[in-house]
């Protein structure tokens, strides 16, 4: 056995990134992942790019390519109740299906637990929605913004000078990928557990509730003093901020006292650096616009690689900006082989993330490219028994 | 008659070595699987988020710490001074009594102080270890180091997160602690179903800089499919319009966020602008023509959400079956009568903070036992307990230790 989850089967029935991602977790940690996709359009990902050269391609969606490694692709109309019966056939074969199908349309899709455990008692089910699936807000819709909201992240973050500027979020559908690890997690506990217990159960993850969970410490601000947490509050910690050097911005980090120390040895103890408006971390907090003047001053003459490496040489945990050109030539990743290069039959040679993980004893590996719609919907389904020309007849698939 | 349930990890036990928050953040999640999770504090060099804020009723305290209380519920926690030799014979005994090591410190200490895989493994052979640090355990920066907020520009996030013309901008949490404690515990779990079926442990490397650009694979495909990184834009996205987070009426700083996705709900907002023309105006009719016109679309709705209080805008627009949610705040959250109706939250009894609110568990299942089963541990609450029954001393060894100053 050389993959983690090597024989398990697994079903995604995926609407947005969060089943996609869980389900690449365990795709690419050996799982045999069926991804279920409408007929005609497909998931949704396929429409949403990035495209090469801009050109949206249904089977050329950066994102989509990105989160369907190492599954297996077929498509199937859970829309029409004359498909339930071959969403059943292949329950009855699976340990886990995992959707974010909507709960309002979770039944209309065949979605319903009572009857799918009855087919298959060791089934793991995971459902995953916005509010959860039980609440005053079940029925409630969200997208990534809306999630990244009504879980408390976006008022976290801004500019403490502008109030005028709203909430901003992080680039990205993260709602969707802390949603989708937080699926990923009690579906391989629920798996571990039927070891135990010989039965399957359903797993149920609100994606509001995952974002509250990474608060930080700002959530125990309101019971343990009764503080609003805002993204107009000003650190109270510096220099914990972004500069700009000659070629691209800086993460200027010391947190410690030693750190400011070695910084202000760095900088050739330059004479402000004395100054009492600086004398600790907490002075440099309440002075910072002062602060980041002088510190701007400085870095205008330095390159961002010459400051990066030369603060980590004395301890002081400074970060670059990276770009996404900075992360694909950084030689640190390269040595651990992060970047992954897929062989796609339509949209060619593409580099993307790879391995977010290194187990030893069991690789993490690239066995296929994310599936064309409907690829693999007769290899998957005749062996069942079904005629797969007259479900796409009956327009089924 | 129904069975009693049963956690999923029962039996299990885990020794952590980890601190700050990336590593009992993966920890924690073992904790409300079930886990034994025994962390392994230094008196001497206090885990830093027990010397952060908030502290209870703002009174400083090792124990009174909301950012440690929250991340390490249902874990025990025991004190050794890991300089001393007595002391690293029983965190060896720990190790070879544990399904699981756990740690987070530099590439390199744990070798160093004689706890690496290579010598636990011969301990314990079906040993799974984690290791989380910030570059990883190999390779030419696996000696930097690294601190939470330093890994959301390292990420890259940051050169691609800020307002539109604006700086870099930090996303309000050290987010690559979280999301690399996440990809731990999914790491974990499936080490685990692999040693149930093969009797073979393993070591795990986990990056949190690599764990952290898997989540950014929209910025990182678009320079590798077009050579070019996305432009910092605020809340805007290319698929969906009107797309950002809008203030509410009032002067207290409330905010609304709203996507409309498709052509379908922009007809809906059209009426509830009170314009249905509004959804036959070539302007907005479509994404592409919404994306074109998003400047004036977006004063349109700050119009409409800064005529009404947040509470009332959410509802309507809820109502009308459009996505939106108010901006959250912590407070926002804790009266939330839909997260405490769903029992979301957790109250339980803190021998020093009370029975004060924390962030519970945001996965149900509907057979096995999952939550949070006790309060953050009192630092060293649980050494004798775990010494005598984990790792087998007797009574007077403990107290010759104890006296010895090794379990501080």
């Amino acid at each position: 056995m050389d993959a983690a989850l090597d024989g398990y089967r697994v079903l995604e029935i995926g609407t947005g990134v969060a089943a996609a991602y869980a389900t690449k977790l365990l795709a690419d940690l050996g799982a045999d992942v069926v991804k279920i996709e409408p007929p005609g359009r497909g998931d949704p990902l396929r429409a949403r790019g990035p495209f090469p050269g801009g050109a949206p391609h249904p089977e050329k969606s950066g994102l989509f390519l990105y989160l369907n490694t190492n599954k297996r692709g077929i498509t199937l109309d859970l829309e029409r109740t004359a498909a339930h019966a071959v969403l059943e056939r292949l329950v009855a074969d699976a340990d886990l299906l995992l959707h974010d199908v909507h709960p309002t349309a979770m039944a209309s899709h065949g979605l319903d637990w009572e009857r799918l455990s009855r087919i298959n008692p060791q089934l793991v089910m995971t459902s995953i929605a916005p509010f959860g699936l039980s609440g005053p807000h079940a029925h409630w819709k969200a997208t990534d913004l809306v999630s990244w909201s009504a879980g408390g992240l976006s008022t976290l973050n801004g500019d403490p000078s502008r109030p005028d500027l709203p909430p901003l979020k992080a680039f990205g559908d993260q709602s969707g990928f802390q949603a989708g690890l937080n699926a990923a997690i009690p579906s391989l506990a629920a798996l571990f557990a039927r070891l135990a217990t010989g039965h399957g159960e359903h797993v149920e993850i609100s994606v509001q509730e995952a974002l509250a969970a990474i608060l930080e410490l700002t959530f125990e601000f309101w019971p343990y003093c009764g503080l609003v947490a805002s993204r107009l509050g000003a650190k109270p910690i510096q220099p914990l901020c972004f500069v700009e050097c000659r070629d691209g911005w800086i993460f200027v980090c010391c947190v410690e006292e030693h750190q400011w120390r070695a910084f202000v040895d760095l900088m050739g103890n330059p004479e402000w650096a004395t100054m009492e408006i600086f004398a600790d971390r907490l002075a440099r907090g309440a002075n910072f616009d002062a602060l980041h003047l002088f510190l701007s001053e400085y870095c205008a003459t330095r390159s961002v690689a010459e400051l990066y490496e030369a603060a980590q040489a004395r301890r002081i945990p400074f970060a670059p900006v990276s770009t996404m050109g900075d992360l694909l030539a950084s030689e640190h990743l390269k040595a651990r082989g992060f970047f992954a290069t897929v062989e796609h039959p339509c949209a060619g040679t593409v580099t993307m993330p790879g391995r977010p993980y290194l187990l030893s004893a069991t690789p993490w590996r690239l066995r296929r490219p994310a599936p064309l719609l409907g690829q693999h919907t007769a290899e998957v389904l005749a062996p069942l028994g079904f005629d797969v020309d007259a479900l796409a007849a009956e327009r089924l698939v | 008659m129904s069975m009693p349930r049963r956690a999923p990890l029962a039996g299990i036990r885990v020794a952590d070595f980890t601190w700050v928050w990336a590593g009992p953040h993966c920890t924690l999640q073992l904790a409300h699987l079930g886990a034994e999770v025994i962390r392994v504090e230094t008196a001497t060099r206090l885990c830093v988020t027990r010397m952060l804020p908030p502290f209870a009723r703002f009174q400083p305290g090792p124990n009174r710490s909301g950012y440690f209380n929250q991340y390490n519920q249902g874990k025990k926690s025991i004190t050794l001074d890991l300089k001393r030799p007595e002391a690293l014979e029983v965190a060896r005994r720990l190790c070879a009594a544990s399904d699981i090591v756990a740690e987070n410190f530099a590439a390199g200490v744990m070798d160093r102080m004689g706890l690496g895989y290579t010598v636990l493994r011969e301990l314990r052979p079906d040993l799974i270890m984690i290791a989380l640090s910030g570059y990883g355990a190999t390779g030419p920066d696996a000696h930097k180091v690294s601190y939470g907020p330093a890994q959301v520009p390292l990420s890259g996030f940051s050169s691609v997160t800020g307002y539109r013309g604006h700086p870099p901008m930090h996303i309000g949490i050290s987010y690559g602690d979280p999301t690399g404690g996440l990809h731990g515990a999914v790491a974990v779990l499936a080490a685990l179903l692999h040693r149930a079926r093969t009797g073979a442990g393993q070591y795990i490397d986990v990056s949190q800089w690599e764990t952290t650009m898997a989540v950014l694979p929209e910025a990182l495909l678009a320079q590798t499919l077009n050579g070019a990184p996305p432009e910092r834009d605020g809340n805007r996205v290319p698929y969906m319009a009107p797309h950002g987070i809008f203030r509410a009426a009032g002067d207290d700083d409330r905010w609304v966020a709203l996507a409309i996705e498709d052509d379908a709900q922009w007809a809906r907002f059209a009426r509830l602008l009170g314009d249905p023309e509004l959804a036959r105006d070539a302007r907005f009719a479509t994404l592409a023509a919404r994306k074109a016109h998003e400047d004036i679309l977006e004063r349109m709705v700050a119009a409409w959400i800064g005529g009404r209080s947040p509470e009332e805008a959410v509802a309507a627009l809820q109502a009308a079956g459009l996505p939106a949610f108010v901006a959250a705040r912590n407070r926002d959250l804790a009266e939330d009568p839909h997260l405490q109706a769903r029992g979301y939250f957790v109250t339980l009894e803190h021998p020093e903070v009370g029975a004060l609110l924390h962030c519970g568990v945001p996965w149900r299942m509907s057979a096995s036992d999952s939550r949070v089963r006790a309060p953050a541990p009192c630092l060293g609450q649980h050494t004798e307990e775990v010494l005598r029954d984990v790792c087998g001393y007797r009574p007077d060894e403990i107290a010759r230790l104890q006296a010895a100053g090794v379990l501080a």
